[in-house]
């Protein structure tokens, strides 16, 4: 009896060391087969999953396999990926990590790669470049992209007598106009923002002060300077809406703007093109955010591109996944990918393509506007590995603020504090 | 082959271990291996993102104690479990003593009761979003008709907190309740007779036969919630993400944050161990005063 159950002990102890150790085989020959991990579903899911069958059908000597995984949370499966030698081959990933993953090793720098004329590296918008460069590094090849502009609900504008948005509006035209817009009784608010003091709220305060001429930090990127004469007029601007109107409402849980925005309890978002979509019950517009009267600065707008990175599985798998990311970003593909999905093209060429403008905006009103925006986009965010600490001080500054904790100058004060300290210190 | 495996098979400590090395190689390589691991990082400088992890001694247990972000997530950690863990117990005691008896459709209050346990955290979180929400929650509304000013709950620095407190006392009622439900089933039904025929008063059996004798239940649930309460995290994230202005970033989430949005992996494993340390003492203690007090075999 006991023999017995030893003997099912050990079938089972084998079991456990042969199925542990059965996933270590390669076979030399068949085709290449590159792991491509995203976080595309629903229609972009069937978009591309079209495209990759497209690939593999074209390529016979190349397998591509497709793995979704949650946009938040890839950076900490690609991590724990690459220390088990088992990273992707092709990962898709946020433009705000990039100084962070140009540290991996197995990360593939594609700066002699892109140079290459076949590449037409000049063809994606300055932007998007500029956000998969680190340092003399370019850590991806641009996947997405997208901008803030306002968009507003045309009912709450005409049931209010309000003016919409006109490309001419100032800041103060847009806090006039929000107040208007605000009615307590019917907890119907102008404007909403992001209020959690994540990099949400902040991507919201910097195109603003971008616009009123300041700058998040000193050229040299060796001081944070956004407690300047911009940074404290851009930030007075939220405070006078969500402080002296309230006609501000502050989204401190970050879950509620579509939602609130699509059952007409907020008249005006500045969002992306991403919230579209979710904006089915009402008849909206879009227009490029305000300016600052005056100042410089003129229209901007800020940009969050993503990538896609190639990490180093050994060079027969590298070259497969290089080419395969050259197809896909190639225009052809861009332009098809944003016909299908309604997201922005990522190059210029497809950009200026009317024919395919008319067609997204038919599919999603206000597309277009948020494509043209793409050439407001005149800075990104500073490229240094320390941006989440500053982020995360700007950020806590922007809230308390907005919370009538703080009075603007005070609070982006020792906000530049901690900023220079995490820039000084690592 | 049999006759070796029949030898061998005699020896009961051999066999005993054979069965149990698959789940103990899994807990080894999957438990223990990483609390060992997280050990060592704690003494390291890490990214998670570059190979070289320069070894940097007592660095991260230093800056833990001159960083007034992390006092503060102990101090909301404190706050937080001493509300909660009475609370928990409290309202469970209290719904399971009301369910201790032979009502009509008892199973399905019983049911009731348990099945906040079944709701998922994130699923919870968003209840409670829109339920206390400052302009459209169902609570302001109930608020605003009795006259009582609309609330901002968890948009509040000052509010948010409390307004976990009460979600998560909600979240595991149900547990405590299953728990105090089979521990007063324990009670034997002659001893509160006999009390009843010299007299005592319901209240008085109560605290004078019930009480004492929900001892390791009490125990069990002190120290399960305790451990629980200082570890929060998903309700948090679901919720306020550490906000507003920091009000409700407790320890755990503090680490996720250092560790995953912020890159600095060694200074997270610190505060893990740092936590780890005071739950191994509050629990010592726990038991130490439950043994004095309680009936615990």
């Amino acid at each position: 009896m006991i023999g017995r159950r030893l003997g099912l002990a050990l079938v089972a102890v084998l079991t456990f060391v042969l199925a542990a150790c059965g996933g270590g085989g390669t076979s030399s020959s068949g085709p290449v087969e590159i792991a491509v991990w995203h976080g595309y579903q629903d229609t972009e899911g069937d978009v591309f999953k079209g495209l990759i069958d497209q690939y593999n059908k074209a390529h016979p000597d190349v397998k591509v396999t497709e793995l979704y995984s949650s946009n938040d949370l890839v950076l900490q499966k690609v991590l724990t990926a690459v220390r088990g030698n088992s990273a992707p081959d092709v990962a898709y990933m946020f433009g705000s990590w990039s100084p962070n993953i140009a540290k991996i090793p197995q990360l593939v720098n594609m700066s002699d790669v892109v140079s290459a004329p076949d590449w037409k590296w000049d063809d994606f918008y300055p932007a998007e470049r500029q956000a998969a460069t680190v340092g003399d590094k370019i850590v991806g090849v641009p996947a997405l992209v997208d901008n803030l502009a306002i968009v507003y609900n045309k009912k709450l504008f005409a049931d209010a007598g309000v003016a919409p948005p006109s490309p001419t509006w100032t800041w103060d035209d847009f806090r006039a106009a929000a107040a208007k817009l605000t009615d307590p009784t019917k907890g119907q608010y102008g404007w909403l923002i992001p209020a959690d003091g994540s990099e949400d709220t902040v991507w919201h305060y910097v195109p603003m002060l971008w616009e009123a001429g300041g700058d998040i930090l000193s050229a040299d990127n060796q001081h944070a300077t956004f407690n300047s004469e911009a940074g404290v007029k851009a930030l007075t601007t939220l405070q006078q809406m969500a402080v002296t109107d309230k006609s501000l409402y502050l989204d401190t849980t970050n879950e509620n703007g579509p939602k609130l925005m699509n059952s007409g309890k907020v008249a005006m978002l500045v969002t992306g093109p991403w919230d579209l979509s979710s904006l089915s019950d009402i008849d909206y517009g879009v227009q490029v955010m305000p300016t600052f009267a005056g100042s410089a600065g003129a229209h901007q707008t800020i940009s969050g591109p993503d990538n896609w990175v190639v990490f180093n599985n050994g060079d027969k798998k590298k070259q497969a996944a290089l080419d395969f990311v050259k197809w896909l970003t190639a225009p052809e593909q861009v332009k098809a990918f944003s016909l299908g999905t309604g997201d922005l093209p990522t190059r210029i060429s497809v950009g200026k393509d009317a024919d395919l403008l008319a067609k997204m905006n038919e599919k999603l009103p206000g597309s277009a506007t948020f494509v043209e925006n793409l050439n407001n986009v005149k800075k990104v965010r500073p490229q240094v590995e320390q941006y989440p600490a500053i982020s995360e001080a700007l950020g806590q500054a922007i809230v308390s603020v907005m919370l009538g904790k703080d009075q603007p100058a005070a609070a982006l004060n020792s906000a530049v504090q901690a900023a220079d300290t995490a820039l000084a210190g690592k | 082959m049999p006759a070796l495996l029949d030898r061998v098979g005699r020896s009961e400590t051999l066999s005993g271990w054979t069965l149990v090395s698959p789940a103990a190689v899994l807990i080894g390589i999957f438990g223990l291996l990483p609390v060992v691991m997280s050990l060592v990082l704690s003494f390291q400088h890490s990214d998670l993102l570059t190979p070289e992890t320069p070894w940097v001694g007592l660095d991260n247990y230093r800056k833990l104690a001159e960083d007034p972000v992390f006092v503060e997530a102990i101090k909301h950690t404190i706050v937080y479990t001493a509300l909660f863990v009475p609370g928990t117990i409290l309202v469970g005691l209290f719904v399971a003593s009301a369910m201790n008896r032979s009502v009509r459709f008892i199973s399905v209050y019983r049911t009731t009761a348990y099945i906040t346990m079944a709701v998922s955290t994130i699923s919870q979180g968003i209840i409670f979003l829109w339920l206390t929400d400052r302009d459209y929650g169902l609570v302001n509304a109930a608020l605003n008709s009795a006259g009582v000013q609309s609330q901002p709950f968890l948009a509040s620095p000052t509010q948010a907190l409390y307004v976990i407190v009460a979600m998560t006392i909600w979240g595991w009622t149900g547990f405590s309740v299953i728990v105090y439900l089979a521990a007063l089933q324990g009670v034997p039904a002659e001893l509160h007779e006999a009390a009843a025929i010299d007299g005592a008063t319901a209240f008085t059996r109560f605290r004078t036969i019930t009480v004492p004798l929900l001892g390791p239940a009490n125990l069990f649930l002190v120290v399960w919630l305790t451990i629980n309460a200082l570890q929060l995290f998903d309700e948090v994230y679901a919720t306020t993400r550490g906000g507003p202005l920091r009000a409700t970033t407790v320890i755990v989430y503090y680490l996720w944050d250092r560790a995953f949005v912020q890159f600095d992996a060694g200074y997270a494993a610190a505060m893990a161990y740092a936590l780890f340390v005071v739950i191994l003492l509050i629990t010592a203690v726990q038991f130490r005063i439950a043994r004095k007090h309680a009936h615990i075999s």
